[in-house]
């Protein structure tokens, strides 16, 4: 993203979730999305095929088993 | 007759065995705990609460139980009087979990213990507070605006780490013998490795969380500090074990792998052994300082190990769990960054409300690159049974550091001390980091002594050894 798309995607993505960036955040809100989107070519270089899967497991919840 | 300031001194197991052999009692532990934290912490600020009264009731309990006698005292009570904090995030009946929050503090109190607290209270440790934090466990410098910083023992000028700040700072202050805390990206190691202390991160899913205010889930780790392997395995292994499940206490951690206890203590004597041992090179010496490599190359040599080897896809691993890590905690505190951005920790607000935004992709694919990095990482670990690395890039820098030179490269200090850290936590590997005073002129500096899942026995042997050969050590500071 170029910073321009930064900006716009920010703006987009605060309002989609009903999140008030007050001015004085911003700036820091866009230094780290930019630190991210780093990361995110990072993690996006490595080559994955349609069956690697993802790390996080799911646990199915019986009866009796349903607190927290 | 045993002298209690020779036995803060000395560490958990030393008080222990003196507790149970009435050398000196519970109750007389607690209550020198309690006064060096009075003496000692307006330099450190480790505490958010000192818990006295219940203190001394556990204590009397324990002297209670003593002095009925009966045979399996070790057993039963292997920490006897042992006096202990947690990070607060841990509950602790009628205190409020404040998370190192200022939004926290209008949450009622806990209505009952961690799981974690409430085991090491029934091997005998005696509770004696609360301690500072990074908020929410996002950050490694435990610099918490709201609470003010934790400073270093051994030198407070300097950051004692986090974000398990307080945990660390309190052990080497010789406040408590253990504490517990969270690592979630690096805050047990360091902070361990910082202010010059044992730490263990137990593999992931190995110790249950119920009880804690999460951070990341999907990553979060808990474990103690103290000032010695031994002390580690006594704790270690008081805390281990399935926990009862839901339909009898209600509640349990459902990313605990509930396995079987694995007791290490009974191995530590086993050494070496013919371990397989390498020195991670590449990411790791690239983004380490010269006192950080000086600190691995004396423990390597001390050991023997003259193997290097580059782990793979390393820093894809770190920036998957900094994508997760970002994600995930910016969508756990989601609506409170609506209401009330403006209360968040000033040096940790923004990165949470970037975390909020990012998209699903990029965390989908980060979770996938996890899963193979782990998986190459496995193979490594199928040439050797430790690996050795610097636990931080440096030694503690200065409270209120805005930015390191690693390398040649200027890289933003809060964020780059967990660095070496994240890629391991990132698959959930055993670590304990062990404290090396050599590598530089005054201060610590932790090496990580990491394993396959579910090996910690081999990650404290090699502490032991490496403790015997007087390499490692964790002394009280000066104060």
């Amino acid at each position: 993203m170029t910073p321009a798309q930064m900006e716009d995607y920010v703006d987009a993505a605060a309002a989609a979730l009903e999140l008030p960036l007050e001015a004085a955040h911003r700036p820091g809100v866009l230094q780290y999305l930019a630190l991210a989107a780093g990361f995110a070519d990072i993690v996006n270089a490595v080559p994955l095929s349609p069956h690697d899967d993802c790390a996080q497991g799911f646990l199915p919840v019986g009866p009796g088993e349903e607190a927290r | 007759m045993t002298s209690i300031a020779g036995l803060l001194g000395r560490g958990a197991g030393a008080m222990a065995d003196a507790v149970r052999k009435r050398e000196v009692s519970a109750t007389e532990l607690a209550r020198a705990s309690i006064e060096r934290i009075a003496a000692t912490d307006a330099r450190i600020n480790a505490f958010t609460a000192v818990t006295a009264e219940r203190a001394l009731k556990h204590a009397a309990a324990i002297d209670e139980r003593i002095a009925a006698g009966g045979s399996g005292l070790s057993a039963d009570l292997p920490l006897a009087g042992v006096p202990f904090a947690v990070k607060n995030l841990f509950d602790v009946a009628g205190l409020t979990t404040l998370a190192g929050s200022k939004i926290e503090r209008d949450s009622a109190p806990a209505s009952a213990d961690a799981v974690l607290l409430q085991r090491l209270e029934a091997a005998g440790a005696v509770l004696v507070g609360a301690l500072n934090m990074d908020e929410y466990a996002y950050g490694f410098t435990t610099e918490n605006s709201h609470q003010g910083p934790v400073c270093n023992p051994h030198d407070q000028r300097r950051i004692a780490g986090g974000s398990s700040g307080g945990s660390a700072a309190a052990v080497a202050a010789g406040q408590v013998a253990l504490s517990l805390g969270s690592d979630t990206n690096g805050s047990i190691r360091v902070p361990a490795s910082l202010c010059g202390v044992f730490g263990l991160k137990p593999t992931f899913g190995r110790l249950p969380r119920t009880g804690t205010f999460p951070f990341v889930s999907s990553l979060d780790h808990l474990g103690p500090f103290a000032r010695s392997s031994r002390d580690l395995a006594l704790a270690y292994d008081a805390m281990q074990g399935p926990e009862a499940r839901a339909g009898t206490t209600g509640e349990h951690d459902p990313g605990c792998a509930q396995r079987a206890a694995q007791p290490v203590i009974g191995l530590l004597p086993r050494g070496l052994d013919g371990l397989r041992i390498g020195v991670l090179g590449g990411y790791f010496s690239d983004n380490a300082q010269p006192e950080a490599l000086a600190a691995v190359d004396r423990v390597a040599r001390s050991l023997n190990v003259t193997e290097s080897v580059e782990l793979p896809w390393v820093e894809a691993g770190r920036a998957a769990a900094f994508l997760i890590t970002n994600a995930e905690g910016g969508a756990r505190h989601l609506e409170n960054l609506r209401r009330r951005a403006a209360d968040f920790e000033p040096l940790s607000r923004d990165r949470f409300l970037a975390g909020a935004l990012l998209p699903a992709a990029w965390i989908t694919q980060a979770q996938r690159v996890r899963r193979l990095y782990a998986q190459q990482v496995a193979r490594v670990l199928g040439d050797f049974d430790v690996l050795l690395a610097p636990a931080t890039p440096c030694t503690a820098p200065q409270i209120g550091t805005e930015w390191l030179e690693i390398n040649g490269r200027r890289l933003p200090a809060r964020a780059s001390m967990g660095l070496l850290t994240q890629p391991i936590s990132c698959i959930g590997l055993p670590v304990c980091t062990v404290p090396v005073w050599q590598a530089h002129p005054t201060m610590p500096v932790g090496v990580q002594v990491i394993a396959a899942p579910w090996r910690e026995d081999l990650v404290l042997r090699v502490a032991a050894v490496l403790e015997s050969a007087g390499v490692v050590s964790a002394p009280v500071a000066a104060l």
